[in-house]
């Protein structure tokens, strides 16, 4: 295989180290260059090549070790993919965005991949110190993108409290690690899984694994860490919250999977010991989450707090898979995950066309947007429908296994999480009423102005692929589901 | 040798002034300066740990919690310029920092 003859014992490292080096070299390509383009087109390229040969190894069933530390396989595959799509969709766009063309452009590039980086590397990690050094190195990153946008009070607001929040995350979970450290003596998660030190639920235990729950919790902005997440989402530039909306969001999903589904495996010691609580708190987590984003979303007059809290929710339905915790229940939540970074960052990707075209933020701007520009609202209209799950689009297909797999699964077992895909499928119809809103701002409600609407060539190109999938997705959802059952059956082993 | 639950309550009590401080000042300097405490507290029992296991994971896994804290701060502290440059505060209160809610 080509990859290891280039990069040898590295193999399992290649798609990171294609993105190292992008990352690197970006702000002096800028500094030689002093060409926005020339910027944009090498990061885009590498990015395009990380991509690649990651497909690459995902097809060819590649598995390998790096340092005894990273490991490949297809779960890491699977997600290193999600995190390359959605990389590739944030620097398409960012050439032609007119909130992210007056930055400095050679940092911002670099601060996106190297935020790229950190999650790819959080996707192969199977020890809770690389875990812990990945989620930093893009939450640091992503401090300094949401600020990014600059002579804006807004973005330094959300930079302010994404900071603040996000270092108050950081302690909570240094601070439950350092004590699952002490009674193990281990931070290899499935050494810990597998230790003998745990002889039963005690104080330490208790406080490790709730610093740890909250901690990652404040990354996916469940309920009761979500209040950043807004602020965060509407104060950035459009680019960015895509980047933050659907990536970074999923690397505190993967961490969850890749800590708590491991350590709580059927068999292991600690799920024994208290398995049943910490699925139930899950369960509790997951309901508080949808709801609250949901019913939230309904008050909101800006789209992208909208979005936002529509995202809160979206990171409610996953958080099914860490209260039913069983194979089909994982995939399915990595597939949603998948289906999620095409309609919301197609939604974004709209948001942020219209900014470049001169719309504002409020929902009542969009007022009469069928009539002046038809292929965005269109494209919105069936994204939107998407988040809602309306068949046969992507949302309704992968809600319907996510759902289906808290009902008991394939083979048509009831479950204890009935009570659970209720509230998932009540949320989902409530969560229509505020999609409907925008939906007929656009085509309903007459706008002041009929002008029609431009926008880069560009944003129509990133939106028609999020199009596509979200509608190919929707009715051929094996071109995706095949491998997340294979990633889903390499984690949990 | 000092028995481990001293360090632990040591830094017990480091977390709890941390998060005492990051939950009630409202200057965000403050609050950056509180949440290095709590991250050493998880230091302290990182060390404490590592010398009484014997194991080297705990000072490694310090080292790096100091690196990515001074990573933290130095881009806290140059967003904070960035606020203050725009809105002439860092209080998080009411006239503050607040502009967005819900």
């Amino acid at each position: 295989m080509f990859v290891e003859e280039i990069f040898g014992d590295y193999a399992a490292f290649a798609p990171i180290i294609i993105m190292l080096i992008s990352a690197l070299i970006l702000p002096a390509v800028h500094f030689a260059g002093k060409r926005h383009t020339v910027t944009w087109a090498v990061a885009l390229v590498f990015a395009v090549v990380s991509m690649a040969v990651n497909a690459y190894m995902l097809v060819d069933g590649f598995t390998g070790t790096t340092l005894g530390v990273y490991e490949y396989d297809a779960y890491t595959g699977v997600m290193l993919l999600l995190f390359q799509i959605v990389l590739f969709l944030a620097i398409l766009v960012s050439n032609a965005s007119t909130e992210t063309t007056r930055l400095h452009v050679g940092a911002y590039y670099a601060l996106l991949t190297g935020a790229t980086t950190g999650m790819m590397f959080v996707a192969g990690s199977s020890d809770l110190l690389t875990i812990f050094v990945g989620v930093e190195l893009t939450s640091i990153s992503s401090y300094a993108l949401v600020t990014m946008k600059r002579n804006d009070s807004r973005a330094a607001e959300a930079g302010v409290k994404y900071v603040i929040v996000g270092g108050l995350s950081t302690a909570l979970t240094i601070y439950g690690i350092s004590m699952i450290y002490g009674l193990t003596g281990t931070t290899d998660i499935a050494a810990i899984a597998a230790s003998t030190a745990i002889d039963g639920m005690n104080w330490i235990l208790a406080i490790g694994l709730v610093c740890m729950v909250a901690g990652y919790g404040f990354k996916i902005a469940a309920v009761p860490f979500h209040m950043w997440a807004p602020d965060v989402y509407e104060g950035a530039s459009s680019p960015v919250s895509l980047f933050l909306a659907t990536g970074s969001k999923k690397m505190g999903l993967s961490v969850f999977f890749q800590i708590f589904l491991v350590l709580f495996v059927a068999g292991s010691s600690l799920s024994a010991i208290c398995g049943e609580e910490v699925q139930y708190l899950f369960a509790i987590i997951a309901a508080f989450t949808m709801t609250v984003g949901n019913v939230v979303a309904i008050a909101q007059n800006n789209i992208k707090r909208m979005l936002a809290y529509s995202s809160i929710a979206q990171a409610g339905y996953i958080l099914i898979v860490m209260a039913v915790m069983t194979d089909y229940a994982l995939a399915s939540g990595m597939f949603h995950m998948f289906t999620h970074v095409f309609m919301k960052g197609g939604a974004f990707l709209i948001v942020g066309a219209l900014i470049c075209a001169g719309l504002g933020e409020k929902i009542s701007d969009y007022k009469g947007l069928a009539k002046r520009s038809p292929f965005l609202a269109a494209a919105m209209l069936l994204f939107l429908f998407s988040l809602a799950g309306i068949p046969p689009l992507a949302g309704f297909t992968s809600k319907f296994f996510l759902f289906s797999s808290a009902l008991g699964g394939v083979d048509g077992l009831t479950s204890q999480w009935v009570w659970l895909a209720f509230i998932a499928i009540l949320n989902s119809a409530i969560s229509l009423y505020y999609y409907a809103r925008v939906v007929k701002a656009m085509y309903i409600e007459k706008g002041e102005s009929t002008e029609k609407i431009k926008i880069p060539a560009v944003f129509t190109v990133a939106i028609v692929i999020c199009v596509v999938f979200v509608i190919v997705l929707g009715v051929y959802p094996q071109l995706i589901f095949d491998y997340c059952e294979t990633a889903a059956a390499a984690l949990l082993l | 040798m000092i028995p481990l639950e001293y360090f632990l309550i040591l830094g017990a009590i480091l977390f709890a002034i941390g998060a005492y401080g990051v939950a009630t000042k409202s200057n965000a300097i403050i609050v950056l300066m509180c949440i290095e405490l709590m991250l050493n507290a998880a230091n302290i029992n990182f060390v404490a740990f590592g010398a009484y296991h014997p194991d080297i994971m705990g000072q490694v896994f310090v080292i790096m919690t100091i690196t990515v804290a001074a990573a933290e701060v130095a881009v806290g502290i140059a967003i904070l310029l960035n606020a203050y440059k725009m809105r002439k505060t860092t209080e998080l209160d009411e006239d503050g920092l607040t502009s967005m809610r819900w």
